[in-house]
């Protein structure tokens, strides 16, 4: 598909006084945005502050309640994803819309209208190969889906929108499933774009990026315009504000507080990953109580295995594990959880938050055959909407009726139900992957706190991050990963960046 | 409201149909209507609904957890064929006691039925669609072997059916009527499978695994014993029913004794959303349905397969109205 280089700095798309509502809350309340021919805009909010919901309405996944929309000055109306697809506008969605059983090359066809019948894939094959190199953005096309890491699959779908001919890009909060080495390599991508003089709006919370990469921000808060800042005027501090309406703090303290007995002992793990071979190899590793543990490295080495194989959704093919000195290595989960095994994985919607559950009854997932959420046979209706009640207050998770269900909360709201629903079991144990991704500054700040917290309360956590600030400021010892073993374990204190990046990257190992 | 919008449109979609094979769809309308005015008509619809009832009840269960059971016509048929085996095995045994028994046989026979394809999925991955549905005509022919072969009534003049029931092998009945016991099992097991599902642990375990699988891991379930359970009782309550045909309407089992309530139940669970309080209205409809198929052929000399295609019409627009259900439809003017 072929596009008009536009006049620099042409006005591109224009949205004026949008308004959209859900039962409940006003997500757009007359928002105005506007974006420019090969500009980078970031768009900046808390969680729910209604970003992604406006990037929605241009894509076409909403109809806007009101206000109006023109794209290269004419009127338009977005009526789906298609129409948007024709005007030039291509999105990356922050839960990604892959089919995974499915291969790369199939997902990146779907729903075209050609190849009609016959699949033709040599020349559909050498355009994406094409598209591929020159941006980039290297994957394997006949991998399935559910074997890629996130950030693989971010990819795709990137080649999605370019090989639809996406002149507009959107990105939802790209870099939250993305390591540093690979948000540089994004933001090379998003400079390549907009000197070719398309466009890209990403969403995001996360002010470094937003204040190095763009050329104008806008900061919506609560549905509403704060304001519209140029790239010469970006303060982060102002930024900050702005996007949550008060002073922001960004240094954490932490108590130092001596560990004690071991909680967690693993020896000589070995876990085989999706594609057959083996993921996590001969990994031992230990956590006290009233120590957090950071695990640091570039995602698909393992991480995600290993915290699945402790929590017990994956099977271990060979070590052990075990917990208090018990061994749990081949033990149901429903045993794990009711020893103190707390879990956060990394997929919320799908695993850890059933959409079509209530909140309340997403609040006791793992919990409901504990009393006094269940005698035997029954629930206790009753205990289990005034846990929802006390879990909604104290967590502070933005929900309209505690039956609502669970697929009407953002993004954040949804990770802070889950946290509230693992802190809640006073875990022995709790194992969190990416716990603070897609949060915005409040959120995180306050994921970070608690997970602080349990620590002093003597909990053993592990903690699986790719923000290497976070696991340097919230852990004690920080232990890095690379191709499915332990490379390097130290005290945070001793903790040398370069170091770190060396080791994630596979050149050094610090036994 | 929505069911209720769709169960008309499904009505009034069959005129065309009734006008096709020259009968006027105003006299066939009546014929329908008049079945729930008269006392035998509605007492007939009872009777009928007894099998659907159970069945339906039970296939709410599967369909809530997403385990697509095809097979309760199957299921129905082993409950028959078990409990007319107690018949044949203790002829003379005291009426509570062989009834008693074929109740039990009736259920467990088809629970095992129901158990077949639960295991292969949870453990093979088999698509149960497939072996549910396959299994029906297993049991089927089953059924007609024995009805053709060892079972057949040596007095029946070569007809594929078995002996008639001794009085002590037949279900009690309301005088004036045929309405059987068959009709409190039902209403029973319809408020014990509702509160199973809406206030028990796993009924909430139900919910979780029809969400995803990984997700009912996570919650620490265990996917593979609660797939087993629920269509064990689900090929149960199929069973039942099929115990309830022989023992409290044809009082023998014979070749074609159940003509597609299994499927039938399919479309009534759906109608009633998977709840099983639901289901008796439903059902007691749908029982309606049968007899004024019956009184299509005989006084409009309509085919059997006319109620058939009625219910087949009800269940497209049901499922085709689902839509609605979740999203509202709101007119803008540009």
């Amino acid at each position: 598909m072929d596009f008009v280089i536009p006049q620099r700095k042409e006005t591109l798309v224009q949205m004026k006084g949008i308004v959209k509502k859900f039962p409940g809350v006003v997500a757009n309340n007359h928002v105005d945005f506007e974006l420019k021919a090969g500009e980078v805009h970031g768009l900046l909010g808390e969680n729910g502050a209604g970003k992604t919901t406006l990037m929605n309405v241009l894509y076409g996944i909403f109809r806007p309640d009101g206000g109006e929309i023109y794209i290269r000055g004419e009127k338009v109306s977005v009526g789906s994803p298609r129409e948007a697809i024709n005007l030039g506008i291509g999105m990356v969605h922050q839960h990604f819309k892959l089919v995974e059983p499915h291969t790369v090359f199939e997902n990146i066809l779907l729903g075209l209208k050609e190849p009609v019948f016959i699949l033709d894939v040599k020349e559909a094959a050498s355009r994406i190969s094409e598209i591929s190199k020159r941006y980039e953005l290297a994957v394997d096309p006949k991998a399935r889906i559910w074997q890629l890491s996130m950030g693989e699959r971010q990819r795709v779908e990137i080649l999605k929108a370019l090989y639809r001919g996406a002149t507009i890009l959107i990105l939802d909060e790209p870099t939250s499933v993305l390591t540093p080495p690979e948000t540089k390599e994004l933001f090379r991508f998003i400079t390549q774009m907009a000197t070719e003089g398309r466009s890209v709006v990403f969403i995001t919370h996360k002010l470094d990026e937003v204040m190095a990469a763009s050329d104008r921000v806008t900061v919506l808060r609560a549905g509403r315009n704060v304001d519209t800042v140029d790239r010469q005027q970006l303060d982060k501090m102002k930024l900050a504000s702005m996007m949550v309406g008060r002073e922001v703090l960004f240094t954490l303290h932490k108590n130092p507080i001596m560990a004690g007995e071991p909680i967690l002992e693993v020896d000589n793990l070995t876990v085989m990953g999706d594609k057959g071979l083996p993921a996590v190899k001969n990994l031992s590793l230990s956590i006290r109580k009233a120590e957090l543990v950071g695990i640091a490295g570039i995602a698909g080495n393992g991480q995600r295995e290993l915290t699945e194989a402790i929590a017990g959704m994956r099977r271990i093919a060979s070590g052990q594990v075990r917990l208090c000195g018990r061994e749990i290595t081949h033990k149901p989960i429903a045993r794990r959880i009711r020893e103190g095994v707390a879990y956060i994985p990394e997929d919320r919607v799908g695993v850890a938050a059933p959409q079509g559950l209530t909140v309340a009854q997403d609040l006791v997932l793992r919990r409901y055959r504990e009393k006094p959420f269940s005698n035997g046979i029954f629930l206790e209706q009753q205990e289990i909407d005034s846990n929802a009640e006390k879990l909604i207050k104290e967590f502070n998770i933005a929900v309209t009726a505690k039956s609502a269900p669970a697929r009407t909360l953002s993004g954040g709201n949804l990770q802070k139900l889950i946290l509230a629903r693992e802190l809640s079991g006073n875990p022995k144990l709790m194992i969190a992957a990416y716990p603070t991704r897609g949060l915005d500054v409040g959120a995180t700040e306050y994921v970070r706190s608690l997970l602080l917290k349990q620590r002093d309360a003597g909990g053993a956590l592990l903690v699986v991050s790719e923000d290497l600030e976070e696991i340097l400021s919230l852990s004690d010892r920080i232990a890095v990963m690379y191709g499915g073993e332990i490379v390097g374990t130290f005290p945070a204190s001793e903790a040398n960046v370069e170091e770190i990046g060396l080791m994630m990257g596979g050149s050094l190992r610090k036994p | 409201m929505v069911p209720v919008v769709s169960l008309v449109m499904g009505f009034l979609s069959a005129a065309p149909l009734f006008l096709a094979v020259g009968v006027n769809p105003i006299l066939a309308y009546q014929e329908v209507l008049g079945i729930f005015a008269t006392t035998d008509g509605l007492t007939e619809s009872l009777t009928r609904s007894i099998p659907l009832l159970l069945a339906s009840v039970g296939l709410c269960l599967p369909f809530k957890m997403n385990f697509w059971n095809i097979g309760a016509e199957g299921q129905l048929f082993m409950g028959a064929f078990a409990a007319t085996g107690m018949v044949f095995l203790f002829p003379d045994s005291p009426t509570i006691v062989l009834l008693g028994s074929m109740m039990i046989a009736g259920f467990v026979f088809g629970g095992l039925w129901g158990l077949i394809p639960a295991y292969l999925k949870a453990r093979l991955e088999t698509n149960e669609v497939l072996t549910t549905l396959m299994l029906n005509f297993v049991a089927i022919l089953w059924v007609d072997y024995l009805v053709y072969g060892p079972w057949r009534d040596p007095a029946g003049f070569k007809f594929p059916l078995t002996p008639m029931f001794p009085p002590n092998a037949r279900l009690p009945w309301i005088p004036g009527t045929r309405i059987h016991a068959g009709l409190i099992m039902g209403l029973a097991c319809a408020v014990l499978v509702y509160v199973f599902m809406a206030r028990s642990k796993w009924g909430y375990e139900l919910k979780v695994s029809g969400e995803s699988r990984l997700a009912a891991k996570y919650a620490g379930i265990d996917y593979l014993r609660l797939t087993m359970i629920v269509m064990f009782i689900s090929g149960g309550l199929a069973g039942l029913a099929g115990m309830g045909l022989v023992s409290g309407i044809v009082f023998r089992l014979r070749h074609g004794i159940s003509p597609g309530y299994g499927f039938s139940a399919i479309i009534i669970a759906w109608l009633a959303r998977l709840n099983p309080l639901a289901v008796v209205p439903v059902s007691i409809l749908f029982g309606g349905l049968l007899v004024a198929g019956d009184a299509f052929q005989i006084k409009l000399g309509l085919a059997f397969a006319t109620s058939q295609v009625f219910q087949a019409l009800i269940l497209l627009f049901v499922v085709g109205a689902d839509i609605f259900t979740r999203y509202r439809v709101t007119l803008t003017w540009k």
